[in-house]
């Protein structure tokens, strides 16, 4: 029944809640699995797919589509409430679904190996880079002391650590982002897998990183026939990388093929949907052109933390200024200052030199104008305190600050819940039990409560999947449009910042290194790192992705 | 790590320096002349002659400025000069130091007894989270949190002294005698420990990284070792420390019940009979004590949980 050269086969595959629905669902730690679960629908249901030796295959699809639910039944290690309730999955000549518990401890790690979405998050923060690469080593390899110790060294050059064995001895706290994942990558392939399953584990990074990891797992397949299956929400990062594409929805796939012809010739709505998602086409819409005047200006700012003999400079001689009605991108890799800015103009942070200066006199009284400029922050779900329902969360700041009575504050937190297209019902609900998309619009309507004038958004999109970044950046246009808004959009995310914006600033550790208008910025980026920034994102979306898909598609409404 | 050490060496001499100081300031906020009380103490009669009063004063040096007073008394107690007890005429440090042996001892004792029963007991309800063993446990162990040691120990003594006579009902002479006062100060430990490592149990095993240390090939049982005990046991240094610096001064009800020369019992009576100079002494050695094991716990948090590190990594 196998066909030889496949290193992963999934055949009917069928995932359901095991516990039965309203019953004890062991809280909301089980998180979107345990609520969509509650029901006697499956979670995923007659999913047949396989991966060759060397072969790249991307599983693709929005969030709850059972994307890591495949890859977790993979390795057996799905949540203790859900079960795998018919097909069969056969790695190489090991049968999942029938193998014992302790057969399948040699299968993971060393048949296959798995990358996660948060990769710090996914190392015991008490130990060592080092301690967690011995793990596979000693169970998969049988290497022990220094010999297991030089193969670890050598992995972790392999992967692209500058300084081996630094790596080695430092805890996961002290990677950046990027080398988390190659550390990642380098202990999922540590037992020398088959195969590799990797569930996002790019979508938190910047491009720039992205593309190096691609790049790593690009070779390993090549080097020596890896075949990975590679998870992820957005169609278009994968794509020069992918031999085929699979489309994911409600837990089946709708859709497959070589990925040129996916591109060119999508067949389902959900495909061209996605497609459009990742593409964030910039020249899809009209709007007035700012006002000449200033509403924010920034004059040599510096912030500078710690003490004297340790200072560590965030920004470096920053100004910058922001039209009424414009809407200005700040674009830089994590580290850059990019937050650190966000919050200095809101306030939140007090600059060490330099004036943030508000051109606010249309804006009301005083305390009108304090709180004229706000910020829609990056991580919805920690932004809310968990313990609150949402419309506790908002009344907050209109009894504080504008002493409104009871019945005006409801009014006016139904107008925003309105402007941002949330049901009311919503208001009663705690952050917990709200999906990203909700509360990212939460978030944007709470802003919306003090009338800013101002509204920045720090990386507001980023933890959202494609499609609902989509409709959450279009929000914000909207209300831009009806409310004579100024935006500051800050992101990693080059496609974020076309689509959004007149002006592009770009931050280098912590200095502006070039703004220009968006159109002239992207068509010939000036400084060294704005071209690699804007390089590293081309070939992944955007035109390339267009040239693959021969032609311009118009899909979005 | 070093800047650390050095920097918590320092608020530890800080902290100890002011609280010395408001102990050296306890004779100044008691009722009745302290060089009276001397006088009163080393000559019978009730009637102490003025002229006596003032020479004794002069030669305490009593009319110098308070910094230098302060300063001469904190020299001597570091040297372990802690003056004379009012009451027994004996140097103070001769009462204390054998006190402060005795209770360390109990209170080693009583924390190692709570530490190995809670240990086994919060790891298995921790992972047992919600099942009867956890039910069970917890019910139990929680239960000791109401039973104050003044009932207990009558209880045991009771029990083990009277009805049974195995176990010494009082005394601090040879193993049976600490076996008692050691069970009734370990019982409302155990139930803190066990609560603790019950839920530092919980958090662990909920992390994402067990799943990952799972798809990495190790099993369950290896999992749980490497990746979920460890990381569970870290909260409870800092109780642990807690719990010790509390116990050394606060062990005072079972000193008493038990006849245990130990600091609480020493402190108890000091207070009870006005005598300063041994309440002064037996507080400063308590708190610089308390203030080393915690400072401790502090350093070995870090060592086990290297992420606390701060901000300046």
């Amino acid at each position: 029944m196998s066909t030889p050269g496949n290193v992963l086969e999934i055949s009917g595959l069928e995932v359901r809640n095991l516990r039965p629905a309203g019953g004890h669902d062991g809280g909301t730690g089980a998180g979107a699995a345990g609520t969509l679960g509650a029901g006697q629908a499956p979670l995923v249901r007659d999913l047949t797919l396989s991966v060759g030796a060397g072969e790249f295959v991307a599983l693709v699809g929005g969030s709850g589509s059972g994307k890591t639910l495949t890859a977790l039944s993979c390795l057996r290690l799905l949540p203790p409430q859900l079960g795998i309730t018919g097909g069969s999955i056969r790695l190489g000549s090991t049968d999942v679904t029938a193998a014992a518990e302790s057969d399948l401890n040699a299968v993971r790690g060393g048949q296959v190996g798995m990358l996660f979405q948060q990769p710090k998050r996914m190392f015991n923060p008490n130990r060592t880079i080092g301690q967690h690469l011995l793990e596979p080593l000693r169970i998969h390899g049988r290497l022990r002391g220094a010999k297991a110790r030089d193969t670890a060294v050598e992995m972790l050059h392999e992967v692209g650590f500058a300084d081996p064995a630094r790596g080695f001895g430092a805890y996961p706290h002290q990677l950046s982002g990027g080398m988390a994942q190659r550390a990642m990558t380098a202990v999922a392939l540590a037992g020398r897998p088959k195969l590799l399953l990797a569930d996002e584990p790019t979508s938190a990074l910047d491009k720039m990183l992205e593309r190096q990891v691609l790049q790593l797992l690009d070779r390993e397949r090549r080097e020596r026939g890896l075949g990975v299956l590679y998870i992820t929400h957005n169609i278009a990062a994968v794509a020069p990388f992918a031999d085929r594409v699979l489309v994911m929805d409600s837990g089946t796939i709708v859709e497959g093929g070589p990925t040129a012809s996916i591109l060119a010739a999508p067949q389902q709505d959900y495909t061209r949907e996605l497609l459009a998602a990742s593409q964030l086409a910039p020249d899809s819409r009209r709007r007035p052109p700012p006002a000449e005047r200033d509403i924010l200006t920034l004059a040599g700012v510096h912030k500078t933390f710690g003490p004297r003999r340790r200072r560590h400079t965030v920004l470096e001689d920053v100004s910058l200024d922001l039209k009424g009605g414009g809407i200005l991108g700040i674009l830089g890799q994590s580290g850059s200052g990019k937050s650190t800015l966000a919050r200095a103009v809101v306030g939140l942070e007090k600059v060490t030199r330099g004036t943030i200066s508000r051109h606010l006199e249309e804006a009301g009284n005083a305390p009108e104008r304090a709180t004229a400029v706000q910020l829609v922050f990056q991580e919805p779900h920690s932004s809310f305190d968990p313990r609150m329902t949402l419309r506790a969360s908002m009344e907050a700041p209109l009894l504080r600050l504008r002493g409104l009575a009871p019945a005006a504050r409801a009014s006016r937190i139904a107008d925003a819940m309105a402007e941002v297209e949330l049901d009311e019902c919503m208001l009663d609900r705690r952050p917990g039990q709200c999906s990203g998309g909700q509360l990212q619009r939460a978030t944007i309507a709470r802003a919306l409560l003090l009338d800013p004038r101002v509204l920045i958004c720090d990386e507001a999109t980023s933890a959202l999947d494609a499609l609902t970044q989509r409709t959450v950046l279009n929000l914000l246009l909207r209300l831009q449009r009806d409310h004579r808004l100024s935006l500051i959009v800050i992101s990693h995310d080059m496609d974020v910042v076309r689509y959004m914006c007149d002006r592009v600033a770009v931050l280098l550790d912590g200095r502006v290194i070039e703004v220009a208008e968006t159109q002239a910025f992207f068509a010939s980026p000036a400084h060294e790192h704005s071209r690699a920034l804007v390089d590293a994102a081309i070939p992944c979306r955007g035109d390339h992705l267009r040239s693959l898909m021969r032609g311009p598609v118009s899909l979005h409404s | 790590m070093l800047p650390f050490i050095a920097k918590r060496t320092a608020t530890l001499v800080a902290a100890v320096v002011v609280s010395s100081f408001a102990v050296f300031l306890i004779p100044y906020f008691t009722p009745g002349d302290p060089v009276r009380k001397i006088i009163r103490s080393r000559v019978s009669g009730d009637v102490v002659d003025d002229a006596a009063v003032q020479s004794l004063s002069l030669s305490l040096g009593l009319q110098d400025p308070l910094a230098l007073q302060y300063l001469r008394w904190l020299g001597r107690i570091i040297t372990g000069d802690m003056g004379l007890s009012h009451v027994s005429r004996t140097p103070v440090a001769d009462q204390v130091l054998p006190a402060l042996a005795v209770t360390l001892s109990l209170v080693i004792l009583s924390l190692g007894l709570a530490a190995v029963v809670s240990l086994p007991l919060g790891i298995a309800a921790g992972l047992r989270e919600g099942k009867a063993t956890d039910r069970v446990i917890t019910t139990v162990t929680q239960s000791f949190i109401a039973m104050p040691e003044y009932w207990v120990a009558p209880l045991l003594v009771l029990v083990f002294a009277l009805k049974l006579s195995v176990l010494p009902s009082a005394g601090w002479a040879g193993p049976a005698s600490m076996i008692l006062p050691a069970v009734t100060l370990a019982l409302r430990p155990i139930s803190y420990f066990t609560s603790a490592v019950r839920s530092g149990m919980i958090d662990a095993a909920a992390a994402e990284h067990v799943p990952a240390a799972r798809a990495r090939g190790l099993s369950q049982a290896q999992a749980v070792l490497r990746h979920v005990v460890p990381n569970g046991l870290v909260p409870l240094s800092t109780l642990f420390a807690v719990w010790f610096a509390g116990l050394l001064g606060g062990s005072v009800i079972v000193e008493v019940i038990f006849a245990v020369p130990g600091m609480g019992r020493l402190l108890f009576d000091s207070v009870i009979n006005s005598d300063i100079p041994l309440a002064q002494g037996g507080v400063v050695v308590v708190v610089a004590l308390a203030v080393t094991v915690t400072t401790l716990a502090d350093l070995g948090h870090r060592l086990l949980s290297p992420a606390v590190e701060g901000s300046y990594a």
